[in-house]
């Protein structure tokens, strides 16, 4: 009698603990269908994890996140989802980006995982990196040079654009706005047995228009806000010739008109191709290599001689390989190898044509230990042709889950950039303020870069808090501007490596979904980014503005659907940051002046958009950006470039 | 082999027969138009249209691209100040700021008169005109070959005279990131520099021409005709202007 009572009692006590871990399980599941942690990522191992197994802390912007954000290219998304990231001007009102106190030759813009060529103010051209195809966006911060090589020391941007997966899909639609907004988007997608085609068309424009400053501005000001015009094509074909193996071709063209000068506006085009193979060779082993072609040039189109010049040329042809293979359950080994021929043509390099070979290999292990532990370690050699310069870099990222609910990760990885042809061989007057030197004998720029982050969810629930300490070596950058012997007239400025440096910052953010159709999020991020100086310990003259201290972005959504085919959705989202102090010089032809510290306003901006899913296929949407009419005082090189607010409307159809 | 030999030819980019080359910097002579390399901050360069028409007329083929005088502006500080205002003006523009149309007179020192040659009818720097006590009027005709033979047209016209000017003819950029600026104290035609109007901002600056056929009574009363049909070299310089020019009328 007493066997059978302990036998019952051991039934039921085991019947209690599987019923709660099924409900355990599936409360597991809501939060993370909740929160897309069941989302496949690949860019912070370089193979697929689901982002709450990742090791590496990845930040992911979905399909649903971009198209609620109604964000025309990358830089309009990033500044609306991202705090502790801010695009700034140069003086010609060229977009630089400081993307948590990194520049942006430190930070990796990848679509599909393959670099992108050419740069103006050490950044790619975002307008080339359009919103209207794009599947997700991984988002890894910190140093991935052990897997991604140079330019990676400060983190990783990686857009995966949208596969074929319907029959037939058709997708276009049009927004319009103030300033002559004007955008249209066209995508058409089949897939017939093993082959699928994908074809995306882009367009764009905007007018230049003036904004106004206060009288007796301390620093640089934007008087007119420079409108683009933008074209993208692309082109995917993809084949399966046999199961596990696909193959896909790919072909692109960009174009961007911007007259600063009305009889010369400046033209930048892009061409694309790249062939791709995919090989799951086994269910523990796969192969990818791939091609890839970027050609990003510049000109001047002269109206009055009716001769279009082209100034710069950046080609990259690229081969890379990558294999990876599963031990059991537990471990993958994953190694591969680049190579990219760089060619340049720079009417502003001391030779104008220049060209080096770069080649890496690497190799990553990841094991799971137990079910608690994941640990990745990563090496990485890479050599540049050019001056003979050759780097190794480790990473190591470490997951430790304590709970069902809670993941806490830490990393180190080194970062490395070597400095490019434009730094090592630039020659450039700058309309007679100075001559802007290039230097070949620039060492790589080197970073020590830690991560912790944690993350916890329950329920309706998601909290992330993440940090991080960067410490640069041998940064490459102007540094202070000089006279030679004997000429007090000619100012030069060179490149130089910096003194060393150090950039920390931590991130705080808080999701929340609920049944009846609400979700909102909140993150705070602090930057403490140190300037640099030269290794003299000058002030050097910093080229960009530093990152703004204090940066908070939140949103709020609420969907509902009234009846089938009549779905109503409103999004509120916004963001405030903090002021910023710049040190600059007082006067740049007396370096002995000293400096004045520049403080840039504090400023929030806030934006309101209202959509009605009126069929299946058809949507119309308006939207009000800026919606407490900011208007800066002055147009500083970091302030937002509005003159106030501005009504958009538009409509999709979607068809599949 | 064949893709070998298109990566190959893809190493240095494609389609870059799209774009046109720099042309040869040395223009060919054509009659009735002038190649002027005005681009130096400190020259000054004199064109006589009576002794260009001669020349013309004896030689078809004349080569007008040296049909002009280049002088150097002399910026030594003289001894003395002869009380005539020639000299350099520095001034503060707010380059920056609200434009430079708003500036700020900060030093002076005189030098020697600007030399010139015996003969001359205009003499143009950079995007500053000047003449040897000429009347400038502006046309609204877009082609030298529209210009009417009717002489009651002319005489409707407003000719204007060169004023002096302080702060224009801008001959000093070592300091120009903080907005200061060297001048030449200079008369200056502004009908006739309006061909080319400078404007900052925006930063660099906007060129702007106008491409309008002026008008230019010379002292004895005789009048040519003077239009800018480009005012950049084939390398993309600004401020080397193609003129094309009628004399007489």
């Amino acid at each position: 009698m007493r066997q059978r009572l302990m036998a019952a009692a051991l039934t039921a006590l085991t019947a209690a603990s599987a019923l709660q871990a099924e409900e355990v399980q599936d409360t597991d599941s809501a939060s993370a269908r909740f929160f897309d942690l069941d989302e496949v990522v690949v860019t912070g191992v370089r193979v697929p994890k689901l982002l709450k197994d990742t090791p590496v802390q990845t930040r992911l912007i979905t399909m649903k996140e971009i198209q609620r954000s109604d964000a025309t290219d990358i830089q309009d998304l990033l500044t609306q989802e991202m705090p502790g990231l801010e695009f700034t001007y140069a003086m010609n009102q060229q977009t630089h980006l400081n993307f948590n106190g990194q520049g942006g030759q430190s930070v990796l813009f990848l679509v599909d995982g393959e670099r992108m060529a050419g740069e103006t103010m050490d950044d790619v051209d975002f307008s080339r990196l359009t919103m209207s195809n794009v599947d997700h966006i991984e988002i890894v911060k910190g140093a991935s040079s052990a897997l991604y090589g140079s330019n990676a020391g400060g983190g990783v941007i990686n857009i995966i654009t949208r596969k074929a997966v319907k029959p037939l899909r058709v997708a276009a639609d049009a927004r319009f706005g103030r300033h002559g907004d004007r955008r249209y988007n066209l995508s058409l997608t089949t897939r017939r047995g093993r082959v699928s085609n994908i074809l995306t068309g882009h367009c764009h424009t905007t007018d230049n228009y003036d904004v106004r400053s206060a009288a007796d501005p301390v620093t640089r000001v934007v008087t007119t806000i420079y409108g683009n015009r933008v074209a993208n094509v692309t082109e995917q074909l993809g084949y399966t010739p046999v199961d596990g193996l696909k193959l896909t071709a790919r072909a692109g063209f960009f174009y961007r008109q911007l007259k600063r000068v009305e009889d010369t506006p400046e033209r930048y085009r892009d061409y694309t191709a790249g062939l791709r193979g995919e090989w799951q060779i086994s269910d523990d082993d796969m192969l990818n290599v791939s091609y890839a072609f970027d050609q990003y040039d510049k000109s001047d189109y002269r109206r009055i001689s009716g001769l279009d010049v082209r100034s710069y040329s950046n080609v990259n042809n690229s081969v890379r390989a990558l294999y990876s293979h599963t031990f059991g359950d537990s471990r993958t080994l994953t190694a591969g190898a680049d190579f990219m021929h760089d060619y340049m043509l720079n009417t502003k390099l001391s030779d104008p044509r220049r060209s080096q070979n770069s080649a890496d290999v690497f190799a990553q292990y990841d094991r799971i230990i137990g079910e608690k532990w994941e640990a990745v370690g990563a090496l990485r050699y890479d050599y540049f042709s050019d001056g003979g310069m050759s780097r190794v870099t480790p990473k190591v990222s470490v997951r430790y889950r304590p709970r069902h609910n809670v993941n806490i990760r830490a990393g180190y990885g080194m970062g490395f950039r070597a400095p490019t042809l434009k730094e090592k061989y630039y020659d450039f007057d700058m309309a007679g303020i100075w001559i802007v030197r290039g230097n070949p004998s620039l060492r790589p720029e080197s970073s020590h870069n830690f991560t912790l982050s944690a993350d916890y969810t329950e329920g309706n629930y998601h909290v992330t808090v993440s940090g991080y300490y960067n410490d640069v070596h041998n940064r490459i950058a102007t540094g202070v501007p000089y006279y030679l012997p004997g000429d007090p007239h000619q100012l030069y400025l060179d490149y130089v490596n910096l003194r060393h440096y150090t950039v920390a910052g931590c991130e705080v953010a808080l999701k929340g979904r609920w049944t009846n159709g609400l979700s909102a999020s909140l993150t705070y991020a602090y930057t403490d980014e140190h300037l640099a100086e030269d290794r003299d310990g000058n002030t050097i003259n910093n080229q960009y503005i530093p990152a703004r201290p204090h940066s908070l972005t939140a949103r709020a959504d609420w969907e509902k659907t009234f009846r089938e085919g009549y779905t109503l959705t409103a999004s509120l989202n916004g963001r405030v940051l903090s002021s910023v102090i710049n040190v600059e010089y007082r006067d740049y032809y007396d370096i002995a002046a000293g400096t004045v510290k520049v403080e840039y306003p504090a400023y929030t901006l806030w934006k309101l958009s209202v959509s009605q899913t009126l069929t299946r296929y058809i949507k119309v949407g308006l939207a009000v950006d800026n919606i407490f009419n900011y208007k800066p005082l002055y147009y500083y090189l970091n302030c937002p470039l509005t003159d106030g607010t501005a009504f958009m409307a538009g409509v999709s159809i979607d068809f599949y | 082999m064949p893709a070998a030999a298109i990566l190959l030819s893809a190493c240095e980019g494609i389609l870059g027969g799209i774009y046109d080359e720099v042309p040869d910097e040395t223009r060919p002579t054509v009659s009735g138009e002038l190649y002027i390399d005005a681009s130096d901050w400190e020259e000054w360069h004199y064109i006589d249209l009576p002794s260009l028409s001669d020349a013309v007329a004896a030689d078809p083929d004349y080569n007008t691209s040296s049909a002009w005088q280049t002088y150097i502006i002399d910026m030594t500080r003289a001894d003395e100040d002869d009380g005539s205002g020639r000299g350099i003006y520095t001034y503060w523009y707010d380059v920056f700021g609200e434009g430079i149309s708003r500036r700020e007179y900060r030093d002076f020192y005189p030098t020697a008169a600007q030399a010139e040659p015996e003969r001359w009818t205009f003499a143009v720097h950079r995007n500053n005109v000047r003449t040897n006590g000429c009347t400038v009027a502006a046309t609204r005709y877009g082609s030298l070959d529209e210009l009417p033979d009717d002489d009651n047209y002319y005489k409707s016209l407003e000719f204007k005279g060169d004023e002096w000017n302080e702060s224009d003819v801008w001959i000093d950029q070592d300091r120009m990131l903080l907005g200061i600026i060297g001048n030449q104290g200079s008369a200056v035609n502004t009908v006739l520099s309006s061909w080319l109007r400078i404007e900052i901002p925006p930063m660099p600056p906007s060129f702007t021409p106008d491409s309008r056929v002026f008008v230019i009574r010379l002292g004895d009363g005789t009048m040519g005709a003077l239009q800018l049909a480009d005012y950049q070299s084939a390398a993309g310089v600004k401020c080397c202007l193609s003129i094309k020019y009628r004399y007489p009328l």
